[in-house]
Formats: C-alpha cells, structure tokens, sequence
C-alpha cells in the first residue's frame, strides 16, 4: 500500500479507504471491503462477489479514470444502510460515461467476442444497484449496493 | 500469487496460485505464454489454488484459448475449479466452452 493510504471509521461506522491509483493497491482495497462486507453479517459468496465488484471499478479508475498514472486518489467508503451494504468509490480522474461502454457479447463464439466491457459487466451483475455520477469538472463517483441477506 | 508449470509429456500442467487481479494478471498471462512460446499448446491450468480471477485474468484465459485451439493444435483444459471461480467464468459466458475436469489427473489424461 502507498504512503496515502489511510484507513478511517467513524462513529456511524463509515469506513473509509484512500489510496493512490496503482494496480498494487488493488490487493489491500479487497482486504478492507472484505473485512468490513463480512463485519455486516454476509455470508462469504456475497463478500467475494462485491469485492470483486469493487476490484473491477477500481482498475476501470486506474486505468481510465487516470489512465494508468499512479498518483491520483482512489477512495472508497462503506456502510450499511437499512439491509443493505452500500460501497461508494470515488476518483478525481476523468469523466467516465458507462453508457459509452458496449455490453460484453457474452453468448457470441469466442473468435467474435470484444476485449473490453467485461469489468462493468461484473460490477452490474454482481451487485444489486450500480449507480454513476460524473463530477462537474473532473472526478467521477459509483455508489453499489448488496442486499445483506440477499441470494446469488 | 505464485505460478509453477510443469512440462509433462503430453501437455504443460501450469499451477496459478493465490489472487489474480489487474495487477497480477500480466504474470498469468506470461506464463501461458511462455508454454506457447515453447510451442506448448495442450495446457492444463490446476484451478485449485486459485482465490479470485478478475476479468482481466479471464481475458488472458481467453487469450490462450483462442491461441491453443488455432489450427486444432492444442486445447486449455481446466482442472478442480473452486466454486466461486467457476461462478465467474459462467458470468463471463466461457464456462461452458472450455473443457474441466475434477481433478488434475483427469485433465492430463484426457490429451
């Protein structure tokens, strides 16, 4: 983890994780939404599915967002909301459109399938509610949610 | 993550190990390029070490899929798959494209 990275929680139990956007970091960002997915009581499918989601948002903001330069600011912040585990990450990179990304063609033969896509594929399948808001001038936000004791 | 390969008669065995991300997805792809390279085509990928495959991992997989079938010269087979990863692979439609086996032994065997 870089020298950034710092770990907060406040008394509403809002953990928050801030580090640069380097691929390395990648490990340390599942361990913590790992850790605090199984703190709110999901069984471990649910956990490894929104760290997954979470790790392929994540490395669309590092290689998009900054477009692979490694000294911008990943954050990203969990909490429960009513049955719900809600993980919102933040970036000031550029503007991402996620309407601008095609669908994955998933059921096409394998010679005919695109490259990209399939990050955004995961996170929308995995999670509950994916949701993006672009800033004004830079930075972007997604905000996902997991039913706590919800079934894959 | 750690990644040992194998060169046995009939097909490489490769052994990825531990969480394959953006970040270390590149040694997954290298390994299976370094067995093409070596003009190994019949790969056999031990699954069972493996924690997590993002979709970067899964588009090296493919990779080498498409590679080693090229002119009917080989195959990547995939052996003991851990719950979750064949989770994974089933979102990503490629399930049901590759071969697996329950265990490592079967897969070799079966080139």
């Amino acid at each position: 983890m870089s020298a950034l990275a710092s770990v907060s929680s406040t008394d509403d139990a809002v953990s928050e994780l801030c580090v640069r956007s380097q691929a390395s970091n990648l490990a340390s960002i599942a361990e913590f939404v790992s850790g605090r997915a199984r703190q709110s009581g999901m069984d471990e499918n649910t956990v490894f599915d929104v760290q997954m989601a979470v790790d392929e948002a994540c490395t669309n903001i590092i290689e998009h967002a900054y477009a692979g330069r490694g000294d911008g600011e990943v954050r990203i912040c969990c909490y429960v909301r009513d049955a719900d585990f809600v993980v919102r990450i933040s970036d000031d990179g550029m503007p991402f459109d996620p309407d601008a990304v095609p669908e994955p063609r998933i059921g096409a033969p394998i010679e005919e399938r695109d490259i990209g896509g399939l990050g955004l594929f995961f996170m929308r399948q995995l999670m509950d509610r994916v949701e993006f808001r672009a800033g004004d001038l830079s930075g972007n936000m997604v905000e996902m949610t997991k039913a706590i004791r919800g079934r894959r | 993550m750690e990644i040992r390969t194998t060169h046995l008669k009939r097909c490489d065995l490769i052994e990825p190990k531990g969480r394959f991300d953006s970040s270390t997805s590149a040694d997954l792809e290298a390994a299976l390029r370094a067995s093409m390279d070596a003009g190994i085509y019949r790969l056999v990928l031990d699954m069972s070490g493996v924690e997590y495959l993002s979709s970067a991992a899964i588009r090296a997989l493919v990779m080498a899929y498409k590679e080693c079938r090229r002119w009917n010269r080989g195959d990547v087979r995939l052996a003991a798959v851990p719950e979750r990863i064949q989770h994974v692979l089933e979102l990503a439609g490629i399930w049901s494209l590759i071969q697996t086996f329950d265990t490592t032994t079967l897969a070799v065997g079966s080139f």
